[in-house]
Parts: C-alpha cells; sequence; structure tokens
C-alpha cells in the first residue's frame, strides 16, 4: 500500500495532549502505523488527553472499589491454598471497530462449526483418521480421548455449545488464533465484570460512544438452554468443582447474572438414567448442565476412578441423552495443540474452504517432513507439548524458545525432535499488538491477546462484542512472553452509529417467577450450618463478654462465679484465663465463613463482605488481645459485627427455602445454647452473681427489671430466659419459630400426615410450652439438649443429605 | 475346551452403605474364532433399582447397578458356559522392533482393535522411568516384537515373587516393580508399562484360568480368583500376541477372556462408588470346571 500524501497526514486526527509512542514496526490498537488515532479510538483519547493524572485516578479508584466491594477475585493455585486476589484489571478498554469486528467474527462462527464437525467426527465415524487428515495418535494417545463418549450422540444434537478463542494480531495488522478453548472456558464472567468496571470510571463516555452490549449475548444463550429443555420443570444449572477452584467466583456469578443454579458434583444423583439434582424438595430433573469443571472428573464410575467431585452414573445418563451437557464430555480434545497442526487441511477437506482467521502456524514433529522444517528453522519456532491443552504463552513454562536454547542444545535438536517428535509441537514465534496501558502516570504500548466468546444459540453462533483484552507485563511484543502474567481489560466494540442496549432484567410482560423448591440439598446444609455456626460465635462472644467483664474488676479467677463459667467453657475447649479470643471461637467464625464461602451465589457481596470482615477482625484480635478488659472491648467489637452481618441477613435476604435453613440453624443453635446455659447456671446452687450474669448474656436485663419486681431469683431467671414466648432469646421462643418455619418447608405434611421433622418440632414446642419455672430441673434441661439434637438430625437426614 | 464358570464377590459393610453404583465386568467375551459363549448370566443382590448393560469401548458387556436404599451386603454372582479354541501360533514373518514404529504409523484406524489405543500410559499405566530403563537394557532393535515379549515375560516370571500379602488392587507398577513381588495385576502392569516404554503397544486382559489343570500338569498361579495377563501388538502382520508372566506361557485354551482395556481401569471386573463410612470386607470364590 502506497504512503499517504502529506496532505492527508496533516487532515489525520492526532492527540496533542497524549504522550503515547508505539514500538516501532509492532501494530498498535490506538495508532496507525502513520501516528494517527484510530476512528474508533477517537472520540475516547480525545477526552483522555483532557483529563489531568489527577482526575485519571479518581476515575480508576472508582472501578478498583467497585471490583472490591463486588468481591471480585480468583483464586491462585501458586499460593496458598484459599487465597484470593484481586482482579488485575487495566482500567485503559482496548476499542475495536465494529467492522473489523464483523469479520473477526465471521471468522470465529467458521471456526466454531468447524470445532463442532471435528468433535462429532472424533467421536463418531473417525472419518478424518481414515482418511488420513488427522493422524491416529495423536487421538489414541490422547488423554483427553475419553473413549465411554465415543458413540454417545449429545442430547440437543450438538457437542459444543460455549467455547473461546485467544486471537491476536500480527504486524500486518490481521489477527490470528493463538489456541481454542472447549473444554470448559473460563473468563466470560469476569467479561462482564471488566465491563461493568470500566464504565466505572468512563461512565461518561461509555454512554455517549456507541459501544455494543454483552447482555444480549448472554441473553440468547440462556434463552436457547431454556427453550431447548424438555420441560420447565428441567432445570438449568452451572456446576463447578467447588469454592476452591481457580475461578469458582465466575461460576457464582454467572449463576446468580443467568438465573441457574449454582451446583457442585454431590449435588447431582442419577436416576433411570435421568441426571437430577437433591433438593430439599426431593430429586428434580436437570435439562442442561453447564459444566466448569473437566470432564474426566464428571463421573468416577467409567471416567477418572479418582474424582472425587464428579457425579457417579453421569455418563450414563449421558448415554441416554437425559441433558444436555456444555460442552459434551470430551470436547477437552480439541484443544489439543498438535491440531493446530491440522486445522486448515481438515478445513478444506470439511468446509470447503479455507480458514478465515488462520491459527498459529504448527507443525506437529510425529511426521519427518514437518520434524525436520522444526529442526531446520529452529529460530524461529517455539517448541513445546504435543499434548499440552494449554495455549504455549500460558502452559507454566513448558514451552520454549527455539532461540533460547544454548548451542549444544541447539546442536542436538535433531536428536531430540527424533526421539520424542511425536510429543512435540513447533510453533511459529509470533508478535501481538499494543494498546496502550496506564502505568507511571503515563499510557504505555503494552502486547495484548483477546479472548473472544462464542455460544451457540438459536440462530446459530453468537460471538460475544467483546470479551477481555489480556496485557502483558513488559514490552516484549513476542506472544509467548506472556507467561509472565499481566493484567486485563475490558474490550469495546465502537460502532459509528447507535446501538441496542438490552438488559438481562426481564422485559414487563415477561416475568416468569423461578419454581420454589429448587434449593440443592448442599446449599441448604451449608445455611444451615451457617445459621448455627454464626450463632454458636454469638453464644461464645456473650459468656466471654460477661466473663472477661467481671475478670477485669476481680481480677481472680478463681473467684467463685467466674471460675464455674470458666468450667462452663472448658467443657467446649474455652480457657478463657488464657487467652482473650480463643481458638474455637475462631474456629467458629471460620466455619460460618467456610460454609457461606460455598454458597456464594446465594449472597449479596454486601453480606459477604461482613462475614469476612468480621473473620478478619477475630483473626487479628485472636493474636493481639489478651484477657480482661482488652478481650471484653474486643467481644463488643465482634458482636457487633455479627450483629452487622445478621442485619444484612435478616434484611435483605429473600425469604424463600434457603433463609429458612439459615433461620433453622440458628434458632436451633440459640435454643441449645441457652438450654446448656440454664442447665449449668439456674440451679439454686448457683454461685453468687450468676442469675445476673445470665441476664446480661441473654441480653434481659433491662426486660427483667421491668417485668419483675423482685431481685433476679432462679425462677425468675428461668421464667424469662426459658419459658417467655416474647423473649427473642428464651428457649421456647426459639422453639416456636422453630415450628413455625420448619412448617413451611417442603413436604412438611405428606399425604395430609405431619413429617417426622415437623412431628419432632410439634412434640418439643408443646412439652415445653406447658411448663412452668419450677418444672424446669437439670435433668430437664438435659433432656431437652437431647432432644433438640436429635431434631437436628432428623432434619440433617431428611433435607440435607 | 467347554468351560462351566462361576464366581462369587461377596461385600459386607461394617456401616450400612447407600446410593451405591456399580459398575461389572465379569461375562467372557465374545471373540470370533476363539472364544463362545454359550450362555451367561450376572445376578446382583440386594435386587437393584436399575440394572442396566451396554457395550464399552473395547467391546465388553458392562452392566450397571444402582442400590439407593442401605444394605449391609452386597453379592455379585456371574455364571457361564464358554467354549475356548486353542490358538494356534503361527511361526510367520514377525516384525523387529525396529520397524514397528514405521507400521504402526502405517493403521489409519481407531477402532477399538486399533493398536493406537494401546500406546500412551494409562490411568494405571504411567510411564516409569526404571521399568523403561530395565526394558530398554534386555532389547536390541533387531529383535522380533515377539522374542521382546517373551524374553519381558520370562524376566518378569523369574524375578518377581508370586506374593498375594504383598500388594494391593491399588499398588502402582513403579511399587511393584521395586517390590520384585505381587499378583498377576501386578506383573500384567509392569509388563505393559516396560512393552510401552520400547514403543510397542500394549494392553491389559482380564479373565478367568482353569481352575484343575489337567492330569499330569501342575496348577497355575491365580486360579482361584479372576486372573490378568497381557496382549501385546506384534506388528501388522501377526496383531496380537496374549502372554501370561504370572505363569510365564502364552494365553491359550486355559486363558478365557474377560475383558480387554489399556490398563486395569478401564475393566476392574466390579467398579463401585457408594455413600458409607467404615470398612468394608470382600471375599472372592471362582470356579472354573472343564467339560469335556
Amino acid at each position: 500500500m502506497a504512503k499517504a500524501p502529506a496532505g492527508d497526514l496533516d487532515r489525520r486526527r492526532r492527540e496533542p495532549g497524549l504522550d503515547y509512542a508505539p514500538l516501532p514496526g509492532i501494530a498498535d490498537e490506538m495508532m496507525d502505523g502513520d501516528g494517527g488515532i484510530r476512528p474508533a479510538w477517537r472520540q475516547f483519547t480525545t477526552a483522555l488527553a483532557a483529563m489531568s493524572e489527577h482526575q485519571l485516578h479518581e476515575r480508576f479508584a472508582r472501578a478498583d472499589r467497585y471490583l472490591r466491594d463486588a468481591g471480585v477475585f480468583y483464586h491462585s493455585y501458586a499460593s496458598e491454598p484459599h487465597a484470593e486476589r484481586h482482579w488485575p484489571l487495566s482500567h485503559i478498554p482496548v476499542l475495536i471497530d465494529d467492522r473489523e469486528w464483523a469479520i473477526v467474527s465471521e471468522g470465529l462462527i467458521q471456526r466454531a462449526d468447524l470445532m463442532e464437525t471435528v468433535l462429532a467426527d472424533i467421536y463418531g465415524d473417525n472419518r478424518l483418521v481414515g482418511e488420513g487428515l488427522l493422524p491416529p495418535s495423536l487421538i489414541g494417545s490422547n488423554p483427553e480421548f475419553l473413549r465411554p463418549m465415543v458413540g454417545v450422540k449429545p442430547a440437543g444434537g450438538h457437542y459444543l455449545h460455549f467455547c473461546s478463542f485467544e486471537i491476536g494480531r500480527g504486524p500486518d495488522g490481521k489477527w490470528w488464533v493463538l489456541s481454542d478453548r472447549t473444554q470448559a472456558p473460563s473468563g466470560a464472567g469476569f467479561a462482564l465484570e471488566n465491563r461493568v468496571a470500566t464504565t466505572r470510571s468512563f461512565s461518561d463516555l461509555y454512554a455517549e460512544m456507541h459501544v455494543h452490549r454483552l447482555a444480549s449475548f448472554f441473553g440468547s444463550f440462556r434463552e436457547t438452554l431454556q427453550a431447548q429443555r424438555p420441560s420447565p420443570d428441567h432445570r438449568i444449572a452451572v456446576l463447578t468443582s467447588g469454592s476452591a477452584n481457580e475461578t469458582y467466583f465466575e461460576h457464582a456469578y454467572l449463576a446468580r447474572y443467568l438465573g441457574f443454579m449454582l451446583l457442585e458434583g454431590e449435588d447431582l444423583a442419577v436416576v433411570n438414567r435421568q441426571l437430577m439434582v437433591r433438593t430439599v424438595a426431593g430429586l428434580k430433573p436437570i435439562g442442561a448442565l453447564w459444566r466448569r469443571l473437566d470432564a474426566s472428573y464428571a463421573d468416577p464410575l467409567e471416567l477418572d476412578q479418582t474424582s472425587h467431585i464428579g457425579a457417579p452414573g453421569m455418563v450414563e445418563a449421558l448415554r441416554s441423552g437425559s441433558a444436555m451437557m456444555i460442552n459434551a464430555l470430551g470436547s477437552g480434545i480439541l484443544e489439543t495443540r498438535a491440531l493446530l497442526a491440522f486445522t486448515p487441511a481438515i478445513a478444506r477437506r470439511l468446509l470447503g474452504e479455507e480458514l478465515k482467521l488462520p491459527s498459529i502456524a504448527t507443525w506437529w514433529c510425529g511426521q519427518e517432513n514437518e520434524r525436520n522444517h522444526v529442526a531446520a528453522n529452529i529460530e524461529r519456532m517455539v517448541i513445546g507439548p504435543a499434548f499440552s491443552t494449554r495455549p504455549f504463552f500460558d502452559d507454566q513454562g513448558q514451552s520454549v524458545l527455539g532461540r533460547s536454547l544454548r548451542d549444544t542444545a541447539r546442536e542436538r535438536v535433531g536428536d531430540w525432535l527424533a526421539t520424542d517428535g511425536a510429543k512435540l509441537v513447533g510453533q511459529e514465534v509470533v508478535t501481538l499488538s499494543t494498546t496502550p496501558a496506564f502505568q507511571d502516570g503515563k499510557l504505555v504500548p503494552r502486547p495484548m491477546s483477546l479472548r473472544v466468546f462464542a455460544a451457540r444459540t438459536e440462530r446459530g453462533w453468537q460471538i460475544m462484542p467483546g470479551g477481555f483484552a489480556r496485557i502483558g507485563a513488559g514490552d516484549d511484543v513476542a506472544a509467548i512472553a506472556m507467561q509472565a502474567g499481566g493484567t486485563a481489560a475490558d474490550v469495546w466494540i465502537v460502532s459509528e452509529t447507535p446501538v441496542a442496549t438490552p438488559t438481562l432484567l426481564p422485559r414487563e410482560g415477561t416475568v416468569e417467577r423461578a419454581a420454589p423448591g429448587s434449593l440443592p440439598s448442599r446449599a441448604a446444609d451449608n445455611l444451615f450450618w451457617l445459621g448455627r455456626y454464626t450463632e454458636r460465635a454469638e453464644g461464645s462472644l456473650r459468656i466471654l463478654r460477661a466473663w472477661h467483664q467481671r475478670f477485669s474488676e476481680a481480677a481472680d479467677p478463681r473467684q467463685p462465679l467466674l471460675a464455674d463459667v470458666a468450667g462452663y467453657l472448658e467443657a467446649v475447649g474455652i480457657y478463657a484465663a488464657s487467652s482473650g479470643v480463643p481458638a474455637p471461637l475462631l474456629h467458629s467464625i471460620e466455619s460460618a465463613s467456610y460454609a457461606a464461602g460455598n454458597i456464594r451465589d446465594r449472597f449479596s457481596p454486601d453480606g459477604w463482605l461482613a462475614l469476612t470482615d468480621l473473620a478478619r477482625t477475630a483473626r487479628r484480635f485472636h493474636e493481639t488481645v489478651s484477657p480482661g478488659d482488652d478481650a471484653a472491648h474486643a467481644m463488643t467489637v465482634l458482636l457487633r459485627k455479627l450483629a452487622g452481618f445478621a442485619g444484612l441477613v435478616h434484611e435483605n435476604m429473600y425469604r424463600f427455602t434457603g433463609w429458612r435453613f439459615l433461620s433453622i440453624g440458628r434458632y436451633l443453635e440459640r435454643g441449645l445454647h441457652m438450654t446448656r446455659l440454664l442447665g449449668h447456671m439456674s440451679g439454686a446452687d448457683a454461685p453468687d452473681g450468676a442469675f445476673d450474669m445470665l441476664l446480661e448474656i441473654g441480653d434481659n436485663v433491662m426486660t427483667h427489671r421491668r417485668r419483675y419486681n423482685v431481685n433476679t431469683t432462679s425462677l425468675t431467671v428461668t421464667d424469662l430466659l426459658a419459658l417467655d414466648p416474647v423473649n427473642p432469646r428464651s428457649i421456647l421462643f426459639q422453639l416456636n419459630e422453630l415450628r413455625t418455619e420448619i412448617e413451611q418447608l417442603p413436604n412438611a405434611y405428606v399425604d395430609g400426615q405431619m413429617s417426622e421433622v415437623f412431628r419432632q418440632i410439634m412434640r418439643l414446642q408443646s412439652g415445653l410450652a406447658v411448663m412452668t419455672a419450677d418444672d424446669m430441673t437439670k435433668d430437664g434441661y438435659v433432656k431437652l439438649e437431647r432432644d433438640m439434637e436429635y431434631l437436628s438430625e432428623t432434619l440433617a437426614r431428611t433435607y440435607l443429605a | 475346551m467347554r468351560y462351566d464358570l462361576s464366581l462369587h464377590m461377596g461385600y459386607a459393610y461394617d456401616v450400612p452403605a447407600s446410593n451405591a453404583r456399580h459398575m461389572i465386568r465379569l461375562l467372557p467375551l465374545e471373540i470370533p474364532g476363539r472364544q463362545t459363549l454359550l450362555d451367561g448370566s450376572i445376578d446382583v443382590s440386594p435386587s437393584p433399582e436399575d440394572m442396566t448393560t451396554f457395550t464399552d469401548f473395547f467391546g465388553q458387556p458392562a452392566t450397571s447397578v444402582l442400590l439407593r436404599a442401605p444394605h449391609r451386603r452386597l453379592d455379585i454372582r456371574m455364571k457361564a458356559r464358554v467354549l475356548v479354541e486353542d490358538c494356534p501360533v503361527r511361526p510367520e514373518n514377525w516384525t523387529t522392533l525396529r520397524d514397528l514404529p514405521k507400521e504402526l504409523a502405517a493403521i489409519w484406524s481407531l477402532d477399538p482393535a486399533s493398536p493406537h489405543h494401546l500406546a500412551a500410559p494409562g490411568a494405571r499405566t504411567p510411564y516409569v522411568p526404571e521399568i523403561a530403563t530395565f526394558a530398554g537394557d534386555m532389547t536390541q532393535s533387531e529383535q522380533t516384537v515377539r522374542e521382546v515379549a517373551f524374553a519381558l515375560c520370562d524376566c518378569i516370571h523369574r524375578e518377581f515373587a508370586y506374593d498375594g500379602n504383598a500388594t494391593t488392587v491399588d499398588t502402582t507398577p513403579q511399587e511393584a516393580f521395586r517390590l520384585r513381588r505381587g499378583v498377576c495385576q501386578d506383573f500384567a502392569h509392569v509388563m505393559i508399562v516396560a512393552l510401552r516404554s520400547l514403543g510397542i503397544p500394549a494392553g491389559y486382559v482380564s479373565g478367568f484360568l482353569r481352575t484343575n489343570p489337567p492330569p499330569g500338569q501342575e496348577r497355575l498361579e491365580g486360579a482361584d480368583a479372576m486372573h490378568a495377563w497381557v496382549r501385546v501388538w506384534c506388528g501388522d502382520a501377526m496383531g496380537y500376541v496374549e502372554l501370561d508372566p504370572t505363569n510365564n506361557i502364552a494365553a491359550g485354551a486355559d486363558h478365557i477372556v474377560v475383558a480387554y482395556g489399556r490398563d486395569y481401569a478401564d475393566i476392574a471386573p466390579v467398579i463401585g462408588v457408594l455413600r458409607g463410612h467404615g470398612g468394608q470386607t470382600i471375599e472372592q470364590a471362582v470356579d472354573v470346571v472343564p467339560h469335556d
């Protein structure tokens, strides 16, 4: 192409306020080769140039605050387990003209169709092998080739429903496909969060510019899945390997965003070859499962027998075509790096056309000619494992740059390739384009690749208008340098004309309520224990606060009341005098966090933040706080934080089945706490001051003063804390509430008869309701405690297993 | 030779098990020209809530059973009548180790009998460097694949002690190799790893041995339980040869094939997943009676 004449150059838009220089000879997303700003970027850069550095930082801070408040994180396996990392956002989005995007989309749709056909062939007739287009050893020796899936026709007729592609732009401005993700591609949820965060920084520009929205992409995908299930009773679910997974946040986020259930393997059951979910209302059929775990873990019976996160019988359910799997088990084989070497010829054979977006040039060294080519051009090659399913820039350093081999090693490349050729591929060293990133107060060019998502809808494949960009950490544009990590940026597909602005909120007139009774048993279990652990923590906190207040005055742990209560606490492993915030208390709080962490999709980010803040504070206090006044104060702080969490739950959580299990957990634990405490301290032989302390622990000092015109006695305390139906801390109050909640649970009545759980709580509640304070004995409390524990077990057996 | 086979596997659970699902591969295989299944049945007690049989990738009928209700015992019984022909040995043109890769690469097929399924490490047969060294040290590329396989079979038989207490069903080939002890499963796994390290496709065979030897012959090891041996791909012309390293013989009319796989993981007789805690006791009884 001829250079633009000088007159034209003057008319190009430059941005004087923008101090930005692309790297020589490297394509840049924002600037063209002549230093002009590309049209899609002009409005954005003009606005950017007018902002002071201070203003920019303020804008970026808004995005960061959003990500923090929303709790966007990912796990890093490299560091300690359960360490959560904040999502590393590069604040400047990548802008792409929608006419160019249309070309990219067309290429990726062709590719997704090709992938589907290849997969159907690998698990079907094997024509590609028969015709010599695909070496059989690449399939036969491939760990992703799942033999039990051979010949299994997918429900709905398709193997692939959701894929992603990593693409990069070469120096000539053309896009290349670097890798295909077909197993369980991650990142779509992060793309959404990137978008929300970035628009916090640039809400004005986002509103003014014509940026294609992401919502309709997800909307079409959801509608397609909903339309394809056999009945509205069939659930759609996201299958996660659990809260320890690297991208668990995204699993929970997508489930919440799309209104799908979030399930783990143990939630699933296969009965009569139908995939089902265990819910508190019994087994419910699954219509479609969007799996976010690798296929081999999906079924310990027919796939990886060591898996503990799958569902036994899943393959059998799929063999009978009872549920749609996104994507089919076995689809990970398409991610095999060596396959890239064969896709161009396969495209010509199967589609009768060339790939519209070429793959990165790849040679499988299991073939002689290819092996020789790689050996002869080792300087221009990246060598990596043939069966790797990770792209060479993200495979934990398994791939090496040919030119980085030492001289001696390079001489031996021929031998190496001859011996291990079948296990190796050579890939052309490619460079990426750069895009501006903000660093040290200015814009600098950083290499980038895009992750683009494709979803199968009723109108064929749809490409997400955007996705996310991976931004390299340094200025090395060799694609392999992306191994070093970096940040992620939003991608704006910009139109010259206005774009539609759909949202995923239901349109008027189409409101549809999800069927009740869909609460998975495991989620109910976690909610129940979350309730119990938070209440257990509160019980310990209240006793400890009362104890430390008295201890700070008396300073003598041998004082009868202090000794008596210390003895009570020792029975549960708490040694009041030797530590401020004892380990068992910390354990209750951390167990509550853990339970909540398993059901993140059911919590508002506010509730989660309140709980993690409580746990963090408790850990700090555990290290620093000493017994006495210091501890009493610490307990007050923790009680306040706990009340904050309880308040958020109470005020904001939808009063559905999940909420009932949380409440039941709390009532039960609070009832147990008060029963044990009264059994220990309310007798006539209680030490001096025990009754007042009981009232303080029960938060009932004022009430007692108002209700009883006498001093505290065993009878008045028992009446108020055990039998008063309007005192929210009395035992009877807990039993009344338990009865109300349990009656509302699914199957409280079976064929018009009370269920076993309901019968038990009725018996317990009415038994206590007719008591007087005189009737309450130590033995009575012991029996009451045992009956409540028994109720808990029956409840767990009925609903939580 | 015609055999009447019976097998009983009994499981006793200390604590009742529930939500149990088992995959059973016990019926003798139908192999044209070699083995005919005249009659066969599998019986499970307690009676399963669901029971289906399908043919797995390698052609073995697999029966899947579901037992959701709590149970203290599980009994699986198999009965079959099977006709086994003696495989004639064909001393023809055996492929050398050197030529094997070329012949393998010329097989453009992935059907269940294709050697391409048996070339790579499996779930229970990973690559073990020390076994590769052991195999490499005793072979030369001019040898035929058949000679190599027989030599390995002989060597394992000589150097390894048959010892039912040294290993368990979960023992890895590396552990068994270091112990130089084990049972049929261990010897088969070690031999498979050794063969594959030389580039020879090799697979696992599960089956039965006749319980009592013909008059005048010694009783074979492994006849009191299910047996396992090895299948070796010897090149395009000769196809597969089956060798039994436990007894250092080629599999013949005394060997009744139940299933072919890459290793034990593919074709374990019973794979089970259940909800329960506490231990279990397993008993196994096998009877293989020849009829003339």
